[in-house]
This record gives C-alpha cells, structure tokens and sequence, in this order.
C-alpha cells in the first residue's frame, strides 16, 4: 500500500506535442500525475484527455489568480478540458509551471471527479495560481492519459510524473 | 531500495448511506495524514470535519472558492467541526473529490493544521485552512455532514505520510 512512481517523461530537445501515459496498472485506487511545465508558444494552460476520449465528456471549472485578481469560471462540457498552469517562451527563462493532477477511483466504472492545482512564476508581478476541478461523464477505468497543447509545444526539460495511489 | 512512505491506514466505501465516517485508533507514528473523499450526498450540504470527537468551538477556517461565475473567500471563526465544502445533491451525479492534508497531527505543542480542497464542477472548487484550536493529538477524524447522508457507494480513504 503505497504512492508508486508509474513512469516519468522528460521532453527532449525539439519539444514535445503532447506526453502520453499508456497500460496504466489498474490495481490503484487514485492517479497523481506531478508536472513541470513550460509552452514554446503563448500558451498558459495545456489540456488534458483521458483514455484518448475526445468527445465533449469533460466538465471543467476554475478559480484563477493572476498576482491581482481572482476569477472564476465554468464551461459547457469539452473535448479539451484545461489541465494545469505552464509557463510561455515570453516568460523568465528556465522558469517552469509547477502542478499536480488528481484522478480518484480511476480504475471504477463510474464517472470520474478531477482535481488540479498549479501555479506558474516568471520572476514578475504577474504570474498565474489555478484551482480547476473536472467531471469527466466517461464510466470506463483510466488505462491512459494524454497530456497536449492547443498551441506549441512543452519545452525541453518539461517532466511529468505519474503516481498510483493504493 | 527506497521506503514506501504513503501508507493506506484505512479505506471505508458506504454500503448504506451514512451522515459520518470515523477513522479511529489513528497510527501516531506518522508525520501528516491525507484522507481523499469521492462521495455524493444525499442532499445539498456542507462536509465537515471533526477531530478526537471534540465538538467544542475549536475549529477556525479561511477559504476561497470559484463558482464558475465569481470568486470569493470567507472566514468561519468558533465553530463546532471544521468547514471542509459545500456540495451538490446526488441528483447531479456528480462525485465530489476531497483532498485532506493533517499537518503533524501527532504533535502536542501545536493546533492542527488541516488543508482541504473540494472539487466537484456542479458546485464549484474550494479550497480550505483550518485550524483545530487543541494541542492534542489527532487519533480520531469524522468526517460528517451539515444535514442529510453521504450516499451508498461513497469511498473514504486515510494514508499516512511516513515522517
């Protein structure tokens, strides 16, 4: 009974589109993926899918603050949920975002509650804290995990660790 | 090899519907605990939170919380269990997703410390500090409802971070 490193990805030289997490074991009972990311473009937040299901089975809502102001938001279901918080090329160098991503009872055949929290830095006033929850409507047990951008790619030395939970 | 440091203590799932959940005869030789909740309610309510069965007016909390359409923060002084979330009823089919962290909650020099964040997209995300107003140390946690049941099928996990 334990929290077990599944896999870690680190992106190459080039970047990367997207980073996958496939065969998850299903003899946990929650997922952590832990993230260190930054965007090659202007992108803040990369997305996330579950077992490649694209449809619109994704609830998302989201507290946000910026250094000055807090905000909140919620969206009709997508196919391209928000995931966690990443710095962009603009920003300080070698500053990455850093977040965790909460999946519980993944291996159930129920639908799935998700938790995210992230925050960003850019050596600024300005940088980015991110509370987001999401519904995902899909019943079937997590067996993979696409993490993506709609924009760019994830930086060179970008990491994302997955956790299972027992 | 490395050691394991994220121990399963115990894991409850309802088979009928429950207004609380009690971890008791906590282990004391761990540095934090986590409890992770994914339940639906019977009805709209508040989850709570209460240690060593104290029901005295030791519990203190600051949140903030998104709705979807704006976001606040509030603060609960003097209360009899700890404010952990709102959540929706079960006609929204919507688990929702509870994370708890007990800081060094063995510790007899200190009020605990608790950090809660509420997920679940009907209602709204939250997070949440507590304090537990009590040097004592924490060997029982319920975790309750403000008015109706957490529904069958809800699963109530405690881990213990090895210290």
């Amino acid at each position: 009974m334990t929290m077990t490193l599944i896999e870690t990805i680190t992106v190459g030289s080039g970047g990367a589109a997207s980073i996958e997490f496939t065969g998850i074991p299903q003899d946990g009972k929650d997922l952590q993926v832990l993230v260190s990311a930054r965007n090659t473009s202007t992108s803040t937040i990369f997305r996330f899918t579950l077992n490649n299901d694209t449809a619109s089975n994704y609830t998302p809502l989201f507290l946000r603050g910026n250094g000055s102001t807090a905000s909140s938001s919620v969206f009709a279901p997508l196919n391209n949920p928000f995931a966690l918080e990443q710095t962009i090329d603009s920003y300080t160098a070698n500053t990455f975002a850093n977040g965790n991503l909460y999946v519980s009872n993944y291996a159930s055949s129920v639908s799935k509650s998700i938790s995210g929290d992230s925050v960003s830095e850019n050596n600024a006033t300005a940088a980015f804290q991110l509370l987001n929850t999401t519904q995902y409507s899909g019943t079937s047990p997590i067996t993979s995990m696409q993490l993506f951008q709609t924009s760019g790619l994830f930086a060179e030395h970008s990491t994302a660790s997955l956790y299972s939970i027992s | 090899m490395a050691t394991p440091t994220y121990d399963l203590l115990e894991s409850v799932t309802l088979a009928t519907a429950a207004s609380s959940v009690t971890f008791s005869s906590i282990d004391q030789s761990y540095g934090d605990l986590i409890i992770i909740v994914n339940a639906l309610g019977s009805t709209t309510l508040e989850a709570r939170i209460r240690l060593n069965s104290d029901s005295g007016s030791n519990y203190n909390s600051v949140r903030m919380s998104g709705n979807g359409s704006s976001a606040t923060s509030a603060s609960l002084a003097s209360q009899t269990s700890g404010y952990l979330s709102v959540i929706a009823d079960a006609t929204t089919g919507e688990a929702i997703l509870l994370k708890l962290e007990l800081q060094d909650y063995a510790a007899t020099d200190k009020h605990t410390s608790i950090l809660a964040r509420a997920n679940q997209s009907a209602t709204g995300t939250e997070a949440t500090a507590l304090r537990w107003a009590s040097t004592a140390a924490v060997t029982a946690i319920e975790i309750l409802t403000s008015t109706g049941n957490w529904a069958i099928g809800g699963t109530f996990n405690l881990y213990g971070v090895a210290k």
